[in-house]
């Protein structure tokens, strides 16, 4: 993975589309956990979700970028 | 209407009850400036690690959507992230259309700052913040670059990052720390909506309901529902759950609002058979509304259990066919029976909505959401007038403050336009601009002399960021607290952007008095002339101008229900005449003339144009339909249609005798006939907008003929 990519001439962060791709695949875990009402057994739903998140960017960055 | 037992939950507080109120309103405008000081020290922290060029436009940013309800950043942050993008994306177009043609750029800036400040006039909910923000953004890529054109693509990506740091900062702390979740709110006002309805219904078992009674009732419901449409579309994005949900209360409220206009038009009815000497029919109606009372009368505890209420309704609803026929049988004179099927069936039609409004409560409050729903939308009225109106205020605002710029040379006009810019879009959809923009620029004056304090008599001499929050903290607090207090509006929201744009925090810090000065100097000018373009072009939010065309309108709704096509129709003429409704109430002063008109017309309007809706309805579905009813029944939906376009004495009589030419038309279809009862007897409702129409001595009965 280079740390930079080019869109139609324009240098962006690699990271930016794995920002983006967990982003859009928090939103696909949202609508999964949310339709079977999991996060009510989390006790910060919010905190937790963050931190999911956080998981998910940190996990696929390193493992894109090594 | 039963009383419901209100629920104590505060014990009662010692011999200080305003002191507990008062730390309680305290508690959490504390929480919120903590939580405020702490998104913008750590979105400054973090653009000056990051080593972006201007870490007071993150700083601003924070300021600008920071809010005390959780789902209310969030969705703020959501739609500022795409004007942002969008901003950008014309600001760079523009710079790369006219790079040397700053007449022709200047126009066409402003030209698209008046069309978002139009458009933010059009959304009453964080939409609106998409299109101030699409305007500022543009301002801010393309103006400190002017006089470097070729500096305008690094410009936008700073600015852009910039800014979309102080989003994600402000959505993070706001969701995380303390969170005032709005979700609550919404939960506990879609409850207390279903508790209040059913205990109406319950409560209104007697039949007759005075139409004031009536008229309060609707004005409630309406608040209700457009109120619960507006937390709905905030709260999706504060909570998964409620994503998920989303459709069904979309539905739920639809439902609601359709079984309201149900039992609307029944009791209008009920009302009328019992004013106009019928009075047996009446009683006979009310006698087949009580099993919908007993349905709705479990055991106390269970009165607002929507599982226990859905069922019993579902019983009473397959019930009510056979005690329809019953009591049909048993009544002895043939010429009341059109009123009486007339009744039936509007009962019977309440009664399913009624279940089915249950039905859906009960899934919605169910662990899981399963299966799909019906897709339905709450359709917003906009008035495109006032849009207009906005974007050519903005647009001329622009226009003088370039105008001015090119032709002196201003060093500093780009910071005018920039302050121009975001308060034209701020104050266009407030209902009192003036006031909101003498608050606000006290507001900001106040922030400006703060920093300079703070800058010049505190700062110098700090070297390290704990110096920099141990030098300004204390005076930066005060914005966010003003923000929590609702005598002063817009004062807090002034005093924080004043205090940051003067703090002008950079990487590494300048201190130049002489810049900042004239800084200031220009930003004060552009709020001036931001407010001051409302005295030239006033607005039209609220105007009487503006209520007369709502109405308008509204009534026009059912001339809009009378020539649609049918798909989702309905759905769209419940919400709309609903928004309408509230639009116009929030404005109008209660008890006044003009409030009691817009009551009468507000009833009026639901019930004839729901009759009309249904009465098409049934034409479309029964198709060996003889071609003369057919063209009767089409007929007198016309002519309500062009009654309520414009309504006179002439077009009251035309849709009159239409309707009462259907009725005979159509004696051989029933299902037909009892829609068009309906709008008989309100055309002849003796107190509704129609009762100056009504002859004295007009015949009231259609059996004669």
């Amino acid at each position: 993975m280079p740390h930079e990519v080019a869109i139609y001439g324009v240098l962006v962060p690699g990271l930016l589309p794995v920002f983006l791709g967990c982003l859009l695949l928090m939103v696909l875990l949202d609508l999964v956990v949310g339709r079977l009402g999991l996060y009510r057994h989390v006790w910060h739903p919010a905190l937790f979700r963050f931190a999911v998140f956080v998981c998910l960017f940190g996990a696929a960055g390193l493992l894109l970028i090594h | 209407m039963s009383t419901v037992p209100a629920i104590d939950s505060v014990p009662a507080m010692s011999r200080w009850p305003w002191l507990a109120e008062f730390l309680a309103g305290e508690r959490r405008a504390w929480i919120f400036v903590g939580k405020s000081l702490l998104a913008i020290y750590t979105a400054a922290w973090l653009a000056m690690w990051l080593q972006l060029e201007q870490p007071a436009t993150t700083m601003i940013t924070v300021t600008i959507v920071m809010n005390p309800h959780s789902g209310m950043v969030l969705a703020k942050s959501f739609y500022r992230a795409i004007g942002t993008l969008a901003g950008s994306l014309f600001g760079l177009a523009l710079m790369s259309v006219f790079p040397q043609q700053r007449e022709l750029f200047l126009l066409s800036l402003s030209l698209w700052v008046g069309l978002c400040a139009g458009g933010a006039t059009l959304y009453r909910n964080f939409m609106s913040y998409g299109f101030v923000l699409a305007g500022y953004t543009a301002a801010i890529v393309t103006l400190p670059a002017i006089n470097n054109p070729l500096n305008v693509f690094d410009s936008a990506v700073m600015r852009v990052s910039e800014v979309l740091l102080g989003l994600l900062v402000a959505a993070v702390v706001s969701d995380l720390v303390l969170p005032q979740r709005l979700r609550m709110v919404l939960r506990q006002g879609a409850r207390e909506q279903f508790a209040k309805f059913t205990d109406f219904v319950r409560g209104s078992t007697g039949g007759l309901i005075p139409r004031a009674q009536m008229e309060q009732v609707h004005l409630a419901s309406v608040r209700t529902a457009v109120h619960l449409e507006d937390m709905r579309a905030s709260v999706i994005f504060e909570d998964p759950e409620a994503n998920v949900r989303s459709t069904r209360m979309r539905l739920l409220n639809q439902r609601y609002m359709a079984a309201g206009t149900s039992f609307q038009s029944l009791h209008h009815l009920i009302n009328r058979l019992q004013r106009g000497g019928n009075p047996a029919v009446a009683n006979t109606l009310i006698t087949l509304y009580r099993p919908i009372g007993v349905a709705l009368s479990p055991e106390p505890v269970q009165q607002h259990d929507p599982a226990v209420l859905a069922a019993r309704l579902a019983e009473c609803v397959a019930q009510l066919p056979a005690q329809v026929a019953a009591s049909r049988a048993s009544l002895v004179e043939p010429a009341v029976l059109l009123e009486f099927d007339t009744g039936a069936a509007l009962l019977q039609r309440f009664a399913t909505e009624l279940r089915d409004f249950s039905a859906l409560e009960v899934s919605l409050r169910g662990k899981q959401a399963r299966g799909t729903v019906e897709r339905v939308h709450f359709r917003r009225a906009n008035d495109i007038a006032g849009a207009a109106i906005a974007v050519l205020r903005t647009f001329l605002t622009m226009g003088v403050l370039s105008m001015f710029w090119l032709a002196s040379g201003w060093a500093y006009g780009a910071s005018a336009m920039l302050l121009a810019t975001i308060f034209s879009g701020l104050l266009a959809a407030s209902p009192n601009p003036i006031s909101a923009a003498t608050h606000t620029l006290f507001g900001y004056v106040a922030g400006m002399l703060a920093a300079f304090v703070v800058v010049y008599g505190l700062l110098p001499g700090s070297d390290d960021f704990a110096a920099l929050i141990a030098a300004s903290a204390a005076f930066l607090l005060i914005g966010p607290y003003l923000t929590t207090r609702d005598t002063l509006p817009g004062v807090g929201a002034g005093y924080s952007l004043g205090f940051v744009y003067i703090l002008a925090l950079k990487n590494p810090m300048v201190y130049d008095p002489t810049h900042a000065f004239n800084d200031a100097i220009a930003q004060v000018a552009g709020i001036v002339l931001a407010g001051l373009a409302f005295v030239f072009v006033p607005t039209v939010i609220g105007s009487a101008w503006q209520r007369a065309r709502q109405v308008r309108r509204m009534r026009e709704l059912v001339a809009l229900v009378a020539n649609a096509p049918l798909g989702g129709l309905a759905w769209r003429f419940e919400s709309l005449s609903r928004d309408l409704f509230q639009q116009v109430v929030t404005h109008t002063r209660p008890g006044s003339d003009e409030s009691r008109s817009l009551l009468a017309w507000g009833l009026a309007v639901q019930e004839s144009g729901r009759a009309v809706l249904e009465l098409r309805r049934e034409l479309a579905d029964s198709h060996d339909l003889a071609p003369a009813a057919r063209a009767a029944a089409t007929a007198a939906v016309q002519a309500v249609g062009r009654l309520y376009h414009q309504p006179d004495a002439v077009r009251w009589h035309d849709a009159d005798a239409a309707v009462r030419e259907a009725i005979i038309a159509t004696a051989a279809v029933p299902a037909v006939r009892q829609y068009l009862y309906q709008l008989h007897s309100a055309l002849r409702d003796d107190e509704s907008p129609f009762a100056m129409y009504i002859p004295p001595s007009s015949p009231e009965s259609v059996h004669a003929t």
